[in-house]
């Protein structure tokens, strides 16, 4: 870790620094050792948490039946991941026992991953594998349970693992990869998504940045102009990640919830 | 560069003790605090929302229903009234012109009884009238008669057998001026 830190110091005189993918494994800052101990990662983790506990919590206490603006605001949130994403996909009916763990979801993943541009944290707090893996695992054993109680094990497996219209020789090929897709490639694949985006939105925007701080105040030459190009490009680049996590966010709870659907039998 | 990434790559997807402690606990606590407090919270509020307007729409359909029924029956007693107002007319229309024919036939039969009254009042002043004068005319005569005759009347006989003669005269004329 120091060997690190000591290459990027010394490169900071002769060059940009350049994030690389140690920003994302971060020295142990907090309760060092224990199972308990926080890196910077964790602790933009819990500060977000609290935040929200807080913000949320407060709107939620003093909810009216005349909404202002921010609490009206908060509630197009809701309903939109509640109409939108929910029944939009499975229906009321099905819909509506997955409301509270959708919206907890889609919530959660936005704030976190808006984390990664707000000035201070400047990393998405989903931004180690753990994170969108619980939710990953979640949503997992959601539709595991879902297909157990809806059809029963054994017919949710048959119905996954062997499509209809397959020949019988081909069976062999595609019975392993549906099991390996319904076991763990659908967790896998959301786990991955949302962290390497945002691993790829922090690592654009610090570049960016970074080339930017490097350009324009530290190497005062011609490459100025450079700067201001990466200047614009971090503006837009932040702006893009704004937008990035949201996407995520809604991909993520959209997903989750087609997987929990598939687990339910087709009328 | 390259050299700034001396971990390998794959760390990245290897999960260290304490973040999987922290994301679950994080995980935990977010989610019970959505389906606890949040989401029911907000739930009671969209319930409630619900209720109040759908009781709105009841109400005020209901208070167009008493309104319209309230209408109808303020018609009905319009028309009633016109009716009723009508028939009192014509009554009294009736009424009207009974009495005036009852007054009529009164004052007719008063008119009648006032001329049979004046008749007989006449009648008997008439009778009065005749017997007051016979006295009368009987003295006057008599005292007229006495002087133009003078002497000639000195004597009793005379005298009574004149006046006889002289009343029959005037009751048998006051007979047929009665008549």
């Amino acid at each position: 870790m120091t060997d690190v830190f000591g290459a990027g110091l010394v490169l900071a005189a002769s060059g940009p620094e350049i994030p690389t993918i140690d920003d994302f494994l971060p020295p142990e800052i907090l309760f060092q050792g224990t199972p308990f101990a926080m890196n910077r990662i964790v602790l933009v983790r819990v500060v977000m948490t609290v935040v929200i506990l807080l913000v949320l919590g407060i709107t939620a206490a003093r909810a009216k039946l005349v909404p202002g603006r921010w609490q009206g605001f908060v509630e197009w949130g809701i309903e939109y991941v509640r109409d939108k994403i929910v029944y939009e996909v499975m229906g009321e009916v099905r819909g509506k026992r997955y409301v509270p763990m959708i919206t907890t979801m889609f919530f959660t993943i936005l704030l976190f991953n808006l984390c990664g541009i707000i000035p201070g944290m400047n990393i998405a707090a989903t931004a180690t594998v753990m994170m969108p893996l619980a939710f990953a695992l979640w949503t997992f054993v959601q539709y595991w349970r879902a297909a157990t109680r809806e059809q029963g094990l054994l017919t949710f497996l048959k119905h996954e693992c062997v499509p209809q219209g397959v020949p019988p020789v081909m069976l062999i090929l595609v019975i392993p990869i549906q099991l390996l897709d319904v076991v763990v490639i659908r967790p896998l694949s959301l786990t991955v998504r949302l962290f390497a985006n945002m691993m790829a939105g922090h690592i654009i925007l610090a570049l960016c940045l970074s080339a930017t701080q490097f350009f324009l105040i530290e190497a005062h030459n011609a490459m100025a102009a450079f700067g201001a190009i990466t200047l614009i490009a971090g503006f837009v680049m932040t702006l893009f990640e704004a937008f990035v996590a949201y996407l995520q966010a809604f991909i993520f709870a959209t997903l989750s919830t087609v997987y929990i659907n598939l687990s339910y039998p087709e009328d | 560069m390259e050299t700034l990434a001396e971990t390998s790559g794959i760390a990245l997807f290897i999960p260290k003790v304490y973040d999987i402690v922290w994301s679950l606990i994080i995980l935990v606590v977010v989610a019970v605090f959505f389906y606890k407090f949040f989401l029911p919270k907000f739930q009671s509020v969209f319930d409630e929302r619900t209720a109040k307007i759908e009781g709105g729409i009841a109400k005020a359909q209901k208070d167009q229903e008493a309104a319209r029924a309230a209408k109808e029956q303020y018609e009905a007693q319009l028309s009633n009234a016109r009716v009723e107002a009508s028939k009192i007319r014509d009554d009294a229309r009736a009424e009207a012109s009974h009495i005036v024919a009852d007054a009529r036939s009164r004052a007719e039969s008063e008119a009648a009884q006032i001329t049979a009254n004046a008749q007989r009042s006449l009648a008997s002043q008439q009778q009065q009238a005749l017997v007051s004068l016979k006295g009368e005319v009987g003295a006057l005569a008599t005292a007229l008669a006495g002087k133009i005759l003078g002497a000639k009347l000195e004597d009793p006989g005379v005298q009574s057998s004149m006046i006889d003669s002289m009343i029959d005269d005037l009751d048998s004329g006051a007979k047929t001026a009665a008549k």
